[in-house]
């Protein structure tokens, strides 16, 4: 390299030698010496051509003309900032907005699952024609179950404990492993009691997984037993929070619900629970279920067929292909739903813990649903599963908290198409089995990966609505850049006429064109780094104020997202520098050299075609920046609609706190007791109006719902009601006012108490209802005193006196604001566990310190759960629909600004080019406002042509959002036209701008101008 | 200007401006005029060379080592750069001459089949 240096310098010396001598030649030869000169220049050729190929040779490669090319690029942009600045920030929003949406969706929908060998794994999922016949289902809300009133073709994750010892036998796959929620823990034994999350999972599970311990063992199947010794395994951020990471924690004793627990080890960091989102301090054997669980509420899971409580997850051997295996345990499941034969609920012995009849009266066939995550914290309530009837109690999606927000799709259940009365007379003398042939039960394996959805079920959706509109702003940015580009191109046509004349090569300018796009994307694209990590920052924080626990997924940009940002953006570089570039070089050199600056009057004759892209590439920025503009319009009017929305009771001023006394030993009576002292004690703290406690909170995701029989119906027909227990005081607590009779009385709340005990209930349940359960049941009736839901002694369950309308309440939402409003029964409280209402007089946050210490005087080992406010726990319940409404704004504006810039470049652009004719125009006697006119059509006809064409797009596009809007028409007009509104507004002022700036021409200078 | 009449001048193939360097310096060292000189008259002026493209050629022929630069003063008292065959560039010659052979010799027969 260094002998090229040396010989390159002497190289100018030589060459001018060489013609020396080559003209002394041609005078020897009698040339005069012009002559003999010019002959020999000629002979010569281009000495410039000539001193760049020489150059050429020694080049390493390209790098030297890069370097140039990049030195003088950065010399361009420095010589236009304005422009540099717009190009570089346009793509660093479109960049960082795209690369912080796409860090959130790979982190919530696309990250692998935390395990060893994701892809080997499989979920077991249920499908049927018809409902099989369980005692009882339980999903973990970490798959899709669908399992609707008697739909058809319900599908499901959960088994039963001896499905799952069959598959483990079958042995088609390398391992297995099952698991369930564990139902709310209450810990003790490491500072003061706290509740906390924990999954139930098989001995093989972390083998099974593949995953380490980071401290002292994993379980294995001897721990899985139920004479083994109770142990449990630490979450590596719990053990960090609440042990302090210390070594010694492992061998250490815990309580949890007042079972002694060893903590045997440590999972590695990267394991949160297998699937997405998903969070667990503590995993504990499945036979353990049984000892943290209320016996009673545990029936016999371990061996009931019908009973299905467990998501079983298999791994795939690397010789057994997946259908093959599947095809084995479809079979073995079809067999053992065909011919297992079921114990019935009454089935004495194999159903330990007392049949207890209860359930607010014990109603034949009562049916317990509750939805989603109980954001209230509320994991599995275990509900009881009333001993008799073939009560299917559902806990719904018990995900662990940070599930939090609105729930997984709601839980529902039902999973009875035959009614209990239904089943065929000889049924009753054969063996009960689960399905029937034509109901063809079937078991497929879906990849884990897709079949765990879990929380990211939920934020499917919006995330793809948020996909789709920062896909548009790129191609917005993009496009405005391009513009920008070719406006700057044409700028710059005598510029390269002049280099090509000047014997640069057509390669070369057209590499160092794109070089300075290049060199504009990657400004862009680190700028737009560093905006995605303030948006990913800001989104997350944002989620994370509004779950209960941190959000496990979604933390900041990830590698791969930075990957796919920086190959956008050179993609986009190229993208919008090639056709500016191809364009200069078509340039014809005299014309463009002989006129100057005026042949760009003259191209835009023929470049009419260039004036049109300009043109096009404004409109269609308009036009997808109306689109993105209605999409977060209706979002927001969606919002606003929910907001608004009349709860049915005043959600103001309203502490609301879990507690669950029977967790620390309280048993039937003393919980009563318990709860009257507590909302006695509570009522007299100052500053509380009143108290009271209802089994789940109102508004919190969490759902139950009852059949019963309604009289006149025919006799196998089960009708459904939503249903909330309520302790005294609650409707004057909550301000739901009466319509008709009375409010609960003391001997409402014996009843209601005896119906929990072993003899079967005697008298009706007293009932009050709401406003929609007489208009769906009553119509014209007059429902006080009305009775229903009584059933005759069958093998479905003891007689049962049924419930008595007691009072009419006025309608209230129950578990969700979008969720129209249902017929609802309150029945008295008798379920242990509780959520208290506290109406204060004032600001509500201020008294949660004094609801404390009321009822750590009582109790001091007793735990709070879930405490919040009815409004913050709305808001949490609209968190979703909070984040995408906000989120899409932004991007709605971003998307104006985005075109109104495009607009205003053009504008400027065409200002600019035309100043010879505004200037010819003003001495001809134009006035200022006739200028005005001429720039403001154009921009306005742009915008106005291009919130037609947006407005026919969104018409056509959002009618995918319908699932996400609430009480607003996709085709809303009122959106329209505001944002269309907004849209011309903006426009006309992004024209103002350069239409000033043309009734400024100065006549006498824009016609001396070149 | 040449003596010949422009239509009997032929275009250099592309490459052969290499050859005919690498045989011109076989007869010694010679700065760049005198080797483009020698070109045109030993073609008898039917080859033209445009004397510039002679420059990157001996670059390029330099960067190869087949050819070395060294100081010189020309007949005209005058400092200027001799061009040199190296040894590699002797040994060069004879495999690029022995595949113009080849490939004159075959294009001939194809154009004169009968001779």
């Amino acid at each position: 390299m260094r002998r090229g240096k040396q010989m390159l310098n002497e190289l100018d010396a030589e060459i001018h030698e060489h013609i020396e001598r080559e003209t002394q030649d041609n005078i020897e030869r009698g040339m005069t010496p012009g002559e003999a000169r010019y002959a020999a220049v000629r002979k010569f050729g281009n000495v410039t051509r000539v001193k760049e190929d020489t150059r050429d040779v020694w080049r390493i490669a390209w790098a030297e003309d890069l370097w140039q090319d990049i030195r003088y690029g950065l010399r361009m942009l420095r010589n236009s900032p304005g422009f540099a600045g717009v190009a570089v920030l346009t793509l660093a929003l479109g960049i960082g907005a795209n690369t912080a949406i796409f860090s959130l969706i790979n982190g919530v929908m696309l990250r692998s699952l935390p395990v060893e060998k994701p892809s080997e794994l499989v979920v077991l999922r249920w499908n049927a024609r018809k409902g099989p016949r369980f005692n009882g289902y339980m999903s973990s809300g970490d798959c899709r179950d669908n399992l609707r009133l008697g739909g058809a073709n319900p599908t499901g994750c959960s088994f039963s404990e001896p499905i799952l010892r069959e598959v483990r036998n079958s042995n088609q796959f390398s391992g297995v492993a099952a698991f369930a929620n564990s139902g709310p823990l209450s810990l003790t034994g490491n500072g003061p009691a706290s509740m906390i999350s924990g999954q139930l999972v098989s001995g093989d599970f972390f083998h099974t997984l593949g995953l380490k311990a980071v401290a002292g063992r994993m379980l294995d199947l001897s721990d899985d037993s139920p004479t083994a010794p109770s142990v449990a395994v630490l979450n590596y951020g719990y053990w960090q929070s609440s042990f302090g990471g210390a070594r010694d924690a492992v061998g250490r004793t815990i309580e949890l619900n007042g079972v002694a627990f060893t903590i045997v080890g440590v999972v590695e960091q990267r394991f949160t629970g297998v699937t997405p989102g998903s969070d667990y301090d503590v995993w504990m054997p499945l036979a353990a279920g049984r000892r943290i669980n209320n016996p009673r509420f545990w029936d016999n899971r371990e061996d009931n067929v019908a009973f299905w409580w467990l998501t079983i997850l298999g791994r795939l051997k690397p010789e057994t292909p997946m259908l093959q295996a599947q095809a084995a345990v479809s079979g073995m499941f079809r067999n053992e739903m065909l011919h297992g034969s079921v114990p019935l609920f009454d089935a004495g012995g194999r159903m330990p813990g007392p049949p207890e009849p209860r359930g607010g009266g014990g109603p034949a066939s009562r049916q317990m649903v509750m939805g989603g995550p109980p954001p209230a914290g509320a994991r599995a309530v275990p509900l009881p599963s009333s001993g008799g009837a073939q009560a299917s109690v559902i806990v719904g999606g018990p995900m662990p908290p940070p599930a939090g927000g609105p729930g997984p799709g709601r839980i529902q259940a039902v999973p009875e198409p035959t009614a209990p009365g239904q089943a065929p007379p000889e049924a009753a003398n054969e063996p009960r089995t689960l399905s029937r042939p034509d109901d063809e039960p079937t078991v497929t394996l879906v990849n884990a990966q897709t079949g765990l959805t879990g929380s990211r079920g939920q934020f499917a959706n919006p995330l793809y609505v948020l996909m789709l509109a920062v896909g548009i702003i790129l191609l917005i940015a993009c496009s405005n850049v391009a513009g920008l580009m070719l406006a700057r191109a044409a700028a710059r046509q005598k510029e390269m006429a002049v280099r090509l004349a000047l014997g640069a090569g057509r390669m070369r300018i057209l590499r160092q064109l794109l070089t300075e796009s290049l060199l504009l994307a990657a400004t862009g694209g680190i700028l737009g780094i560093v905006f995605a990590s303030w948006g990913s920052h800001a989104i997350v924080s944002f989620v994370s104020n509004n779950q209960p626990r941190p959000l496990t997924f979604a933390t900041g940009l990830d590698l791969r997202v930075l990957g796919f940002t920086a190959a956008i953006s050179p993609f986009t570089g190229i993208l919008f520098g090639l056709a500016p570039a191809f364009r200069s070089l078509r340039v014809d050199l005299t014309h463009a050299l002989k006129e100057g600056f005026s042949a760009a009057t003259k191209i835009s004759g023929g470049g009419g075609r260039r004036f049109g892209i300009g043109n096009a590439l404004v409109v269609t920025q308009v036009a997808l920046a109306i689109v993105v503009l209605v999409g977060a319009g209706l979002l927001v009017r969606t919002l606003q609609n929910l907001r608004s929305i009349d709860v049915g009771f005043d959600a103001h001023n309203l502490v609301i706190f879990g507690i669950n006394p029977s967790l620390a030993g309280y048993k039937d009576a003393q919980i009563r007791s318990f709860y009257r002292d507590l909302q006695g004690r509570l009522t007299e703290t100052p500053g509380v109006k009143s108290a009271s406690y209802s089994m789940v909170p109102l508004l919190s995701g969490a759902l139950m719902a009852t059949l019963f029989h309604w009289p006149g119906t025919p006799q196998d027909r089960q009708s459904e009601s939503d249903v909330l227990e309520v302790g005294p005081n609650f409707f004057s607590t909550m301000e739901i006012p009466f319509v008709a009779g009375r409010n609960f009385t003391a001997s409402d709340y014996e009843i209601a108490a005896q119906a929990t005990n072993p003899a079967p209930p005697t008298v009706a349940t007293p009932v009050i209802v709401d406003q929609a359960f007489v208009a769906k049941f009553l119509a014209k009736e007059n429902p006080v005193g009305k009775r229903f839901g009584q059933s005759e002694a069958s093998q479905d369950g003891p007689a049962s006196p049924g419930y008595e309308i007691i009072g009419v309440v006025r309608d209230t939402k129950y578990d969700s604001l979008r969720r129209a409003i249902s017929p609802m029964m309150y029945t008295p409280q008798a379920f242990p566990g509780a959520s208290f209402e506290v109406r204060t007089a004032g600001d509500p946050q201020a008294l949660v310190p004094a609801i404390r210490k009321v009822v750590a005087e009582i109790n001091p080992n007793l735990p709070l759960r879930n405490v919040t406010t009815e409004s913050q726990q709305i808001d949490r319940l609209l968190f979703q629909e909070r984040l995408v409404a906000r989120l899409s704004v932004f991007l709605g504006l971003l998307a104006l600004a985005l075109a109104c810039i495009g607009l205003y470049g053009l504008l400027a652009y065409e200002v600019a080019r035309r100043t010879r004719e505004i200037g010819i125009r003003s001495a001809l006697g134009a006035q200022r406002g006739d200028v005005l006119r001429l720039v403001l059509k154009q921009g306005l006809s742009l915008s106005i042509v291009g919130a037609a064409a947006g407005i026919g797009v969104a018409l056509g596009v959002t009618r995918y959002l319908k699932s996400m809007l609430y009480d607003v028409s996709a085709y809303d007009p009122i959106t329209i036209v505001v944002v269309s509104a907004l849209l011309v507004l903006v426009a006309l002022a992004a024209c103002l701008i350069p239409a000033q700036r043309a009734t400024n021409v100065d006549p006498m200078v824009a016609l001396r101008y070149e | 200007m040449s003596t010949k009449e422009e239509r009997e001048r032929v275009e250099l193939l592309q490459g052969t401006l290499d050859l005919l360097i690498l045989r011109t310096l076989l007869l010694g060292p010679a700065h760049g005029h005198a080797i483009a000189k020698t070109i045109e008259f030993n073609s008898d002026e039917v080859l033209q060379v445009e004397q510039g493209s002679l420059y990157p050629a001996l670059h390029r022929l330099i960067k190869r080592r087949w050819i070395s630069v060294e100081e010189g003063t020309s007949e005209n008292n005058r400092r200027a750069k001799f061009y040199r065959l190296t040894s590699k560039g002797r040994r060069q010659l004879k495999v690029e001459t022995g595949k113009w052979d080849k490939l004159a010799g075959a294009i001939a027969r194809i154009l004169r089949p009968a001779e």
